[in-house]
């Protein structure tokens, strides 16, 4: 482990939900304590497991560690920062504007970019502080700034109040108007951020081709800012016992192509690889193991079996009811959302309906490996990256031509928002949806509960101006009440059977409740429940799953189904055409 | 000199980045303010997301924020009187009001401005 032989001031350990940032990171904090530094230990997840981990209430201080000298730990929560940012500024108002226009600014400020600027806030106070500096000899994180948000620090026209005085008035900058005080601490933060003698940043990932290959998106954005001391670790590799287990097997050799196929620049990093463990990392004898332990311990006898679900058929006997409208299958990435959007196409063409797949993959190949069915089921494409693209070229040619170098340097980076990338998504749907109103329509997204309401605000807005100025487009505006109607929408928010992505998908479903939707039902994706296991490794995980397996039935879901672990079409090589193909 | 105030509604990222179309119709109207600029006005801006106490604090903005509700804005304000509730004015509709013919030709016409849509 990199960061262990020469390790760096500042720790940062980056990757998507659920590939073991947190675990990591307290097992390189306990480490490091244990030879003799003073380590403060700083979770930003919101779900933060660390006061399970390490069996010690925290808060947003540094807390001691008592069974680990020398190492305090805290909580940062960057929603709770947004949230007190968006209380300063609407506070006072409260009394003294109308209710509706309350909500407005609310929401305005209740975007991704805000919490995002209020994380980096975080970051730079604890990075920034000399105060800090002086007490600790490590500070470990267990996420890291994202580049939209570097990118937005650098921008001298982010801190001029441009676009406050001169276009509008708002952009992803505003929050950062709000905290212009701490500029010399930002500058502080960001430069400390790209120094390799203080800093380094470690991309955690699992061996699947997806994350993989969004762990070397990450790394090639980071170093382009200039962050360039990183290490990559490859956690919860499986080493199957034995070969009697066809799904261990299986597993394994999905994984080994996975790392076989690594793409280049992650695969040139310092890389350190973590063995699966049987069961979740709890506690400080778990951690001390974390590095070595394949085995992960002795396996407990025969552990129980999780409940049972219904299954996928079962499902689609639910979504056929209506016999047309539009499924949507959305979760955070790693969950499989796009290949459950072809299965249940798929299912639904075999059964006799006419069905339009698109999905927003654009390595998919969806479209090759559905042409084989019937001609009841159609597909297409809706690639994110040219939408995006395609939006910025029209915004910059319009609203930019009109603007001088700074504003609209501003502005494009505005147009690197992840919003802006909902939006020209949610538009170029809006067309697919259109499309197809004697049919079922599947598509592999939905949009957040934030970009709907920021919609609809916008077509209260617009029916305003209906004679004066363009409106929003007839797509847009039919199908904001469709997505509302539950006879007409059914979205299926999918997870895994594990602690981060059950909390990501949790948090989607109270975000589209904000906008009055509520999911149809939720798919408990690549479990290993329904499996016939004989690897210990496996069978102990499997027992593990019951815990979130009750956590989504019982707490979140209004129907809940259960799709097994398959060769083939684990999140890893969703995308390939064959294995996509097997399915239909 | 004559005064404009412009009372704008709180959006995501009011740049036109994130509206659901991409809509060149608040660049046009900035176009026109620059414009008005040239010409002698004193034009300020207020968005509800970021200065929410310029509206609290002008009785004739709160005022008819509690009778109309936000659908009032964008609200624009010529010399202390109420030009538009709702819409962004036309480039000749602001001429008109604040005395400025729209010949008038203060600074170079900007790309792409509409003159009327009635």
């Amino acid at each position: 482990m990199k960061v262990l032989e020469r390790p760096t001031r500042n720790l940062f350990f980056t990757g998507k939900g659920g590939v073991g940032k947190t675990s990591t990171s307290c097992a390189v904090a306990v480490a490091l304590a244990d030879r003799g530094k003073s380590v403060l230990l700083v979770s930003t997840d919101p779900a933060s497991n660390l006061d399970e981990v390490f069996d010690t209430p925290l808060t947003n201080a540094p807390t001691a560690i008592s069974a680990v000298p020398r190492l305090q730990a805290m909580n940062v929560d960057p929603e709770a920062a947004a949230a007190a940012y968006r209380e300063r500024v609407v506070g006072p108002y409260r009394s003294l504007l109308p209710a509706d226009a309350v909500a407005s600014i609310e929401e305005q400020l209740a975007g991704a970019c805000t919490v995002e600027i209020a994380a980096f806030d975080e970051f730079a106070k604890l990075i920034g502080d000399r105060d800090m500096a002086a007490r600790y000899d490590h500070i470990v994180f267990d996420t890291a700034p994202t580049g939209h948000t570097l990118r937005l620090l650098a921008l001298p026209a982010a801190w001029s109040g441009f676009f406050g005085s001169s276009v509008s008035g708002t952009s992803c900058v505003g929050p950062l108007q709000g905290m212009a005080a701490q500029r010399d601490l930002y500058s502080a933060a960001v430069a400390s951020l790209s120094d390799p003698l203080v800093t380094t940043m470690t991309l955690v990932s699992r061996a699947e081709r997806s994350a993989l290959e969004e762990a070397e998106r990450t790394s090639v954005e980071l170093a382009e800012l200039g962050v360039r001391n990183q290490a990559l670790v490859l956690n919860g590799v499986f080493q199957p016992k034995g070969t009697d287990d066809p799904v261990a097997v299986a597993m394994h050799r999905q994984e080994r192509a996975a790392i076989a196929a690594m793409p280049a620049r992650i695969a040139a990093l310092e890389r350190s690889v973590i063995p699966l463990k049987p069961r979740q990392v709890v506690g400080v004898e778990a951690l001390r193991g974390f590095f070595t332990d394949f085995d992960g311990g002795t396996v407990l006898p025969l552990p129980h079996r999780p409940r049972s679900l219904p299954d996928f058929a079962q499902l689609v006997d639910q979504l056929q009811s209506g016999g047309r409208g539009l499924v949507m299958t959305m979760g955070k990435g790693g969950v499989g959302k796009t290949t459950v959007a072809s299965r249940i196409a798929v299912e639904l063409a075999r059964r006799g309906f006419a069905v339009h797949l698109t999905t927003t993959d654009p390595a998919a190949h969806v479209a090759a490996a559905v042409g084989r069915v019937p001609e009841n089921l159609t597909s297409g494409e809706i690639n994110p990256r040219l939408e995006v693209e395609r939006y910025r070229a029209e915004v910059m040619a319009t609203t930019g031509a009109k603007l001088d170098a700074n504003g609209r340097a501003l502005l494009e980076e505005d147009l690197s928002s992840p919003c802006t990338e909902e939006i020209a998504v949610f538009q170029a749907f809006a067309r697919v949806v259109e499309e197809a109103r004697d049919r079922f329509v599947v598509v592999d997204t939905a949009p957040t509960g934030h970009t709907i309401l920021l919609l609809d605000a916008a077509q209260a807005y617009h029916k305003e101006v209906m004679r004066q100025a363009k409106s929003v487009s007839d797509a847009v505006r039919n199908l904001l009440p469709r997505l509302r109607d539950p006879a007409f929408t059914r979205i299926v928010l999918c997870t895994l059977a594990e602690a981060t992505p059950v909390h990501e998908a949790a948090a989607l479903q109270r975000d589209l409740r904000r906008a009055g939707i509520e999911p149809y039902a939720w798919l408990v994706n690549q479990s290993l429940a329904p499996l016939a296991l004989t690897d210990p490794l496996l069978l102990a995980r499997r027992a593990q799953e019951g815990r979130y397996i009750d956590e989504v039935a019982d707490t979140h879901a209004g129907r809940a189904f259960i799709l097994p672990w398959e060769a083939g079409v684990s999140a890893s090589v969703e995308s390939s055409p064959e294995q996509v193909a097997r399915i239909a | 000199m004559s005064t404009l105030d412009i009372y704008d509604p709180a959006q995501c990222c009011a740049t036109g980045a994130c509206s659901p179309d991409a809509d060149d119709e608040l660049a046009q109207f900035a176009s026109s303010l620059e414009w008005l600029k040239q010409c002698g006005v004193a034009v300020s801006r207020y968005n509800l997301g970021h200065q929410p106490g310029a509206f609290a604090q002008n009785t004739m903005v709160k005022g008819t924020l509690e009778k109309d509700g936000i659908a009032c804005l964008p609200l624009v304000i010529a010399d202390g009187k109420i030009v538009s509730k709702g819409r962004y004015p036309t480039r000749g509709e602001l001429g008109q009001q604040l005395g400025v013919a729209e010949q008038a030709g203060c600074a170079p016409a900007a790309p792409g401005a509409k003159r009327c849509c009635g």
